[in-house]
């Protein structure tokens, strides 16, 4: 309980002192944030595109798949806020400069990812919030204590997926020179996490079900709000699958380190 | 209480490398290759390091200088052989092991880059959980050796490099650290900033007895603030003692750069010679051309006077350009092998 | 000549060298192939044609539209911005070599590299693994020339938004802008005709569509003749040519700021 506070006020120490320094540069903020609003509103582009010559895809409608979609750019948020320095590992670990964070008495994920807060985050979750609550509206859903609680939880699970597919896929730089097609490769995989995985069929669902579980992401948990009445058991998983994938996750990564010899001499 | 806070034992590391070939070809077919060599960058050393003690340890590029260092500070772990620091396996121990040394990285900053100078010192109260009056105690002595309130306001990415190190370097004493690693802290820098950081690093020793590991290519380093150096070279250490005796050997000697005017394949072996014949046969001089187009003619002093050595080879050869310098590290390290310590 | 062509095989090694990330690409490009065929699949359950396209037209479109993708993608602007931001353009500036010159034959290596290790093994496994079918027209002729314009398009785009850096630092921010305009109003992602008619008028008139939707075209569309694909070549050729010249006043004009205030 000590270390864990010790933890928070930690984080929140850098991630104030970040912010302020990052602030200085508001230029950047916000045309960065313009390119997140891009971004997170290009899948929904291709599909308003799409529903103009198609009625439904794979039995879902535009705005279900737009509910889908609010769920999966809600679930990245604490990738995007917290864990974007993920991005930069390959960088480190090729240059050298991975060395620092061996050196003081702290977990050594939280000092790596302590080293950036992705402000651009925000956008996704004023833009998730703006989606959710237009789908809802147009689908009639009505909005309680006890389902909000259920959205809460089935965030959280969807966002230690998502967290954990990048970090793993991140941590391939540890054995991989230029480990960037990984990356890409989990990134263009978890870019059809927001499709209904009813699209797939046989080894694909499985697939993406059981091994990379992308449908964990935003499909299996919004089903609880779209489709109460035939919810798959699978479903009541969620948590459990968020938590066995982080705690994968963080085994790759102490695995990476333990394995990391560093350049030079 | 034991006073050894570095304990070394038949240590090694070694490393698996692929066997990459040479051109386009060699590049497609090492896509399938699984040729790989065993390196020993460290092999079989040996030594204890004591409370208080500055030891330079020191060798040329590849020696396995970081590689020693990465074992000490627990980021490698090593192949073979016991290495204890403050009584941790640093390597097993990863968090306690760092939560009682510094470290410093001369090329890069652990400080946090956008944030004040002041902001990175309270962060790394909160890592190490410093207590408030040890941190403002420590504070107070570093702004007497370095005026540090000066930079408190600064981003570090402002900080000119010899500033920079100042802070990294009075950083890593903050927790108040029983041992601190310096790797290469005064590189780039000028002789006077170099002088400065000389005297922090010998203040610090001074203040809490800690003990500190310095590598470096700058012997002046080493002459000013240790008064023992570990030599190592290809894995191995070919020297451990007091550095009188090396500073004798390198203040002796010097070396004289010379171009050579239609520099021909084996003018140096007939320099070589030539210089053999009218000075004595031997190890006082020799001579190398190097890849540069000077030709090295490194002289020991003590036994030839140099400018004696000067006049006879302008005299037998035609000289473009004349420079004196003093002996290199690679030099020291190939003067050990000759025997000269023996 | 000569100084261009070691930049360009330097940067084909430069790939070379590394090994898994190379079976990662093409598994990653592989994949993503197969999750296209399930997404079309499923728009396409129960209809024949949609806006005039077949299945099989649409996904050899958008799949193809994958490669060309992994054809044209430069990095320039990153690389470019990079080297401003952290002042190794000096080094850039004074090298005997045109600067934009110099910066596309750094990516005709990438180009090219990707173009016989991705693009045309993915462009067979499509024909032989998934049964797709492209037109065998004249179409197929003008393709190669089709792609190279492509590319130069990119590069060109590439590189006015990598130039934007001696303005203002967030190269992220413009790059992911200019990255999702490009894919959305190319066809990369959709093919063209799906847009509505009015949206499809404007597209035709900006540059992207050139990239990805006039080499498919050629790929896709049945009765292509002589004259249309000349017509489409001269789009592409126009864009180039604009393109170039914009990058080369914006560089006048941004290198001039480089002098002045000294990076």
């Amino acid at each position: 309980m000590r270390t864990l506070l010790h933890y928070v006020r930690l984080y929140v120490l850098i991630a104030t002192q970040y912010v302020k320094a990052r602030m200085q540069y508001r230029a950047d903020f916000w045309i960065s944030s313009v390119g997140m609003v891009f971004t997170s509103i290009a899948t929904v582009f291709v599909f308003w595109v799409l529903f103009h010559s198609i009625p439904d895809l794979a039995g879902w409608s535009f705005d279900e798949i737009l509910f889908i979609y609010a769920f999966y750019l809600l679930s990245v948020v604490p990738l995007q806020l917290f864990f974007d320095n993920i991005w930069q590992l390959r960088f480190h670990v090729v240059e050298g400069s991975f060395i620092k964070y061996y050196l003081r008495p702290i977990n050594m994920m939280f000092y790596y990812m302590s080293d950036m807060v992705d402000l651009k985050g925000w956008v996704q979750l004023a833009l998730g919030v703006f989606m959710l609550i237009y789908a809802s509206q147009r689908l009639g859903l009505t909005w309680n204590l006890w389902r909000l609680g259920v959205l809460g939880m089935a965030l959280f699970s969807s966002s230690l997926v998502a967290i954990s597919i990048l970090t793993i896929a991140a941590c391939a730089t540890f054995w991989i020179v230029g480990s960037f097609p990984v990356m890409d490769l989990a990134l263009k995989i978890r870019d059809f996490s927001p499709y209904p995985m009813t699209i797939f069929d046989g080894f694909f669902r499985f697939l993406f079900t059981y091994l990379i579980p992308i449908g964990f992401v935003a499909f299996y948990p919004s089903q609880f709000f779209l489709r109460p009445e035939q919810v798959p058991l699978l479903t009541y998983f969620s948590p459990l699958m968020g938590i066995g994938s982080f705690a994968l996750a963080y085994f790759v990564w102490t695995k990476g380190v333990n394995s990391y010899t560093g350049t030079g001499s | 209480m034991n006073d050894t806070v570095v304990h070394v034992d038949h240590l090694s590391k070694h490393f698996r490398i692929l066997n990459r070939r040479e051109g386009l070809g060699g590049a497609i077919r090492d896509l399938f290759s699984a040729d790989y060599k065993t390196v020993r960058a460290v092999d079989d050393i040996s030594f204890d390091i004591q409370a208080g003690e500055i030891v330079g340890y020191i060798g040329p590029n590849g020696a396995g200088k970081s590689t020693t260092i990465k074992m000490m500070t627990g980021v490698l772990k090593p192949s073979d052989g016991t290495l204890l620091v403050s009584g941790n396996e640093p390597y097993a121990n990863r968090r306690r092991n760092a939560q009682t040394m510094g470290v410093v990285f001369g090329q890069r900053t652990q400080l946090w880059w956008d944030l004040p100078v002041i902001e990175s010192f309270r962060i790394l109260k909160e890592i190490y959980r410093v207590d408030d009056a040890t941190y403002e105690k420590h504070l107070g002595m570093f702004n007497e050796l370095v005026d540090l309130k000066a930079l408190y306001s600064q981003p570090v990415r402002k900080l000119s490099l010899g500033q920079r190190m100042l802070c990294d370097i009075t950083a890593s004493f903050l927790h108040n650290p029983r041992i601190v690693f310096l790797d290469e802290p005064s590189i780039g820098l000028d002789v006077s900033v170099k002088s400065k950081i000389r005297s922090v690093i010998r203040e610090l020793n001074r203040a809490q007895r800690t003990t500190i590991i310095l590598t470096t290519h700058d012997l002046g380093d080493v002459e000013a603030l240790c008064r023992r150096i570990i030599i190592i070279d290809k894995g191995k250490i070919i020297y451990d003692g007091p550095i009188g005796k090396v500073t004798a050997l390198f203040g002796a000697y010097r070396t004289l750069k010379v171009q050579i005017h239609n520099y021909k394949e084996g003018t140096s072996d007939q320099l070589e010679a030539a210089l053999g014949a009218r000075f004595g046969g031997d190890a006082a001089i020799a001579v190398e051309h190097t890849e540069t187009g000077w030709t090295d003619v490194t002289v020991n002093q003590d036994q030839v006077p140099l400018f004696d050595v000067l006049r006879f080879v302008m005299e037998t050869l035609p000289i473009k350009d004349v420079r004196i310098v003093e002996i290199s590290m690679e030099n020291v390290v190939q003067q050990i092998y000759d025997g000269a310590l023996k | 000549m000569k100084s261009y062509f070691a930049l360009v095989r330097g940067s084909f090694m430069a790939i070379m060298m590394y090994r898994l990330s190379f079976f990662f690409t093409v598994i990653g490009n592989l994949l993503y192939i197969v999750l296209l065929y399930f997404l079309w699949s499923s728009i396409y359950r129960g209809v024949e044609t949609i806006r005039g396209m077949s299945f099989n037209q649409a996904f050899v479109y958008v799949a193809l539209a994958g490669s060309i993708f992994t054809m044209v993608k430069t990095w320039a602007d990153w690389e470019i911005s990079w080297h401003i931001t952290s002042g190794s353009i000096i080094m850039d500036l004074v090298k005997p070599l045109d600067f934009q010159f110099y910066f596309l034959s750094q990516t005709v290596g990438f180009m090219a590299f990707n173009f016989i290790m991705i693009a045309l093994p993915s462009a067979l496994v499509l024909l032989l693994f998934f049964g797709a079918d492209v037109e065998m027209g004249v179409g197929l002729l003008f393709l190669p020339a089709g792609l190279i314009l492509a590319f130069l398009i990119s590069f060109a785009i590439d590189y006015i938004i990598g130039l934007t850096s001696f303005y203002t630092e967030s190269i992220w921010g413009i790059s992911m802008t200019k990255e999702i305009i490009t894919t959305l109003l190319s066809g990369a992602l959709v093919p063209l005709q799906f847009f509505p008619d009015a949206a499809q008028r404007i597209l035709r008139l900006l540059p992207f569509q050139a990239i990805y939707h006039i080499p498919l075209t050629m790929l896709t569309a049945p009765n292509l003749d002589v004259r249309a694909c000349l017509g489409l070549l001269g789009t592409q050729v126009v864009w180039v040519v604009l393109l170039f010249l914009a990058g080369r006043l914006l560089f006048t004009r941004a290198s001039r700021v480089l002098m002045v205030s000294g990076g």
